[in-house]
């Protein structure tokens, strides 16, 4: 049996959190939430997830500063950020650090599915 | 004949004595001879020279200063020749010493019996002394004038005139240039109180009244300022410096200062306008970010919104169609919708803050805040502010820049409906007030006022009569006076004008 792939969604948004996993799964995916970095390091799933999509701007840790601590620990995993926060400077740097995409708030079903695909190719 | 004689001996010996004793000097020419025949001591001294030496006509020529030679020589043959009786003139000697001596000198033609002229007496008054004190003063004078001129182009240059009022004698006015240049008024006016008081703004005539009683009668050193409105409805700003003295006399003199400021008025006007535009450009900018937070709050149900949509319609396109999944995600569908709503609804009325922050907050010092914030704005507006804050005010939970919204918005509104006011002092009297379990502040001013049937219109969103962006509106700070769980209403005064007044219950 093929294991569907595991995507670690961390964002201290409500609606996202709530709302992102059952979109992932009608995707063919499995996915986990989580509210911060801290929740999803604790979590302990590093190992088990194929693809993380990061919130960019969060309380405590943000998504770029987790992927980098990731990068560091050489437990680099594939990476789509999004972000509520429309700023142009954002996404080359992100990709520039290797992550497969970075998506602006509210974003289309396709496009993430896209991103997604791409991430996980890549892996 | 001895009678005679003696007679003759005795007039001699009296005109010889004049003749040596007298201070001015005296020659006798013989015109017979050709020759000085007389001189006196006087005479001697003034030129330096012996008796023996002022004997011949050289000496004189050669002491008469050398380019008045010709002419002084050919006058004198004038009386020579019998031409002229009389001569005056002033004669400029050069002592061998080289000196310069001056001299008044009087030359009277003595004729024979035959009218031919026989003697020539010169009277020499020694004016050398009178000469140099003319030519100091002279210098002096111009000197003064000089002086005159630098100071009247320093003050042009300034714009500062000046004058001296002599209070308790002639209460006369004495203007300089550029005192009748600032007032725009004619030189040849006499100055008076009265001329001076046409040019007055009538605003400030009180005030210049007071002054001037003040100054009559306390003789200290003043300072004032008031405007000018000249007959072109032009507005000039003026400081006014004077200091008591007391003349020769003991009588009491003002000398003073006026320094035209208008345009440093004018600067001070744009540099207080430039503060609040910089204030409203900060304020902009914060509101750019405020509305990049604006976005962000939104964006996040909006994209629980599209996911949540996307979701569903996957949901009831599968095979068999997942309904109650469907279901749910139309239910957290409208649940971010509600929310993207009340973000809305809470940034309006919150302006800035992505949450209410309560805080135990002094409604006292609140307001001096604020009217420290305004007071330049106010002063510029001619409006008089008034603060009577209750001592002991309890305090109350609030978001303190919330409730200086408020309060902002409440005395920019006075100060605005008493812009059009002329005929009667805009006052603003801000008040607060312990009011058991509640704190009230009241903004009272004496603007156009308010009709009691349409007051509560003037609350609702969108009514507006002045929109520069400044501040809030009334129904924001209505809707923020309730989310605080107090009331804000409006009244009309007994006299002009209307008071606005918030009340907010203690918290402690």
């Amino acid at each position: 049996m093929v294991r569907r792939p595991l995507i670690s969604v961390v964002d201290d948004d409500e609606s996202v959190r709530e709302s992102l996993p059952d979109l992932l799964q009608e995707f063919g995916f499995d996915a986990r939430a989580f509210s911060s970095a801290e929740e999803f390091l604790a979590a302990d799933l590093l190992d088990q997830t194929d693809c993380l999509i990061l919130d960019v701007a969060m309380p405590g840790r943000s998504g770029p500063d987790l992927y980098r601590e990731l990068t560091v620990r050489r437990q680099k995993l594939p990476v789509v950020f999004i972000t509520a926060h429309r700023d142009e400077n954002v996404r080359p740097r992100l990709l520039a650090q290797g992550a497969t995409d970075c998506l602006f708030k509210p974003f289309s079903d396709l496009a993430l599915l896209s991103a997604l695909e791409l991430a996980l190719g890549m892996k | 004949m001895k009678r005679e004689e003696t007679l003759l001996s005795e007039t001699e010996q009296l005109f010889k004595t004049i003749f040596d004793e007298a201070g001015t000097g005296i020659a006798v020419v013989d015109l017979f001879i050709g020759e000085p025949i007389g001189n006196n001591r006087a005479l001697q001294t003034m030129l330096g020279c012996s008796e023996e030496e002022l004997s011949h006509f050289a000496t004189f020529n050669e002491l008469t200063y050398e380019p008045n030679r010709q002419l002084d020589a050919e006058l004198f043959n004038e009386l020579c020749v019998g031409r002229l009786d009389n001569l005056r003139m002033e004669k400029h000697f050069v002592l061998k010493d080289g000196r310069s001596v001056w001299s008044n000198a009087i030359f009277t033609l003595l004729r024979d019996c035959d009218r031919r002229p026989r003697y020539i007496i010169v009277i020499h008054e020694d004016i050398t002394e009178r000469k140099r004190a003319l030519e100091k003063l002279q210098a002096q004078e111009q000197e003064l004038r000089r002086t005159a001129a630098f100071l009247a182009q320093a003050q042009h240059l300034s714009s500062t005139g000046s004058f001296a009022w002599h209070v308790s004698t002639t209460n006369e006015i004495t203007w300089s240039d550029e005192l009748y240049r600032i007032f725009e008024l004619d030189r040849a006016a006499p100055i008076t109180t009265e001329l001076i008081r046409m040019r007055v703004h009538p605003e400030d005539l009180a005030q210049f009244d007071k002054t001037v009683h003040e100054a009559r009668t306390t003789g200290k050193d003043f300072e004032c300022q008031y405007r000018l409105l000249l007959p072109d409805n032009s507005i000039k700003y003026l400081r006014v410096v004077a200091q008591a003295t007391r003349d020769q006399d003991g009588q009491l003199e003002y000398i003073a200062a006026v320094q035209d400021v208008t345009e440093r008025h004018l600067s001070e006007q744009a540099i207080d306008k430039a503060r609040s535009e910089v204030a409203h450009v900060a304020r902009v900018m914060s509101l750019g970010a405020l509305t990049a937070s604006i976005a962000h709050e939104v964006n996040q149900p909006l994209s629980g919104i599209v996911t949540n949509a996307s979701t569903c319609l996957r949901m009831l396109d599968a095979d068999p169609a997942n309904v109650d999944g469907a279901r749910e995600t139309a239910r957290r569908t409208i649940r971010d919708a509600r929310r993207a709503s009340d973000v809305i609804v809470r940034l309006r009325a919150l302006f800035g803050r992505k949450d209410m922050v309560a805080e135990p907050v002094d409604l006292n010092e609140t307001t001096k805040e604020v009217i420290g914030l305004l007071r330049n704005e106010l002063q510029r507006n001619q409006v008089a502010v008034h603060a009577e804050l209750a001592n002991d005010l309890p305090r109350v939970a609030a978001d303190r820049i919330q409730l200086q919204q408020v309060i902002f918005n409440l005395i920019r509104n006075a100060a605005d409906a008493m812009s059009s006011v002329q005929d009667r002092p805009r006052q603003l009297v801000i008040k607060t007030e312990n009011g058991g379990d509640s704190v009230c502040l009241k903004v009272q001013d004496t603007g156009i006022g308010v009709d009691p049937e349409v007051v509560d219109q003037l609350f609702q969103p969108f009514y507006t009569t002045k929109n520069d962006g400044m501040g809030i509106g009334l129904s924001v700070s209505r809707s923020i006076i309730d989310s605080h769980n107090g009331c804000l209403w409006a009244t009309r005064n007994d006299g002009p004008g209307a008071t606005f007044s918030f009340c907010l219950p203690r918290h402690d």
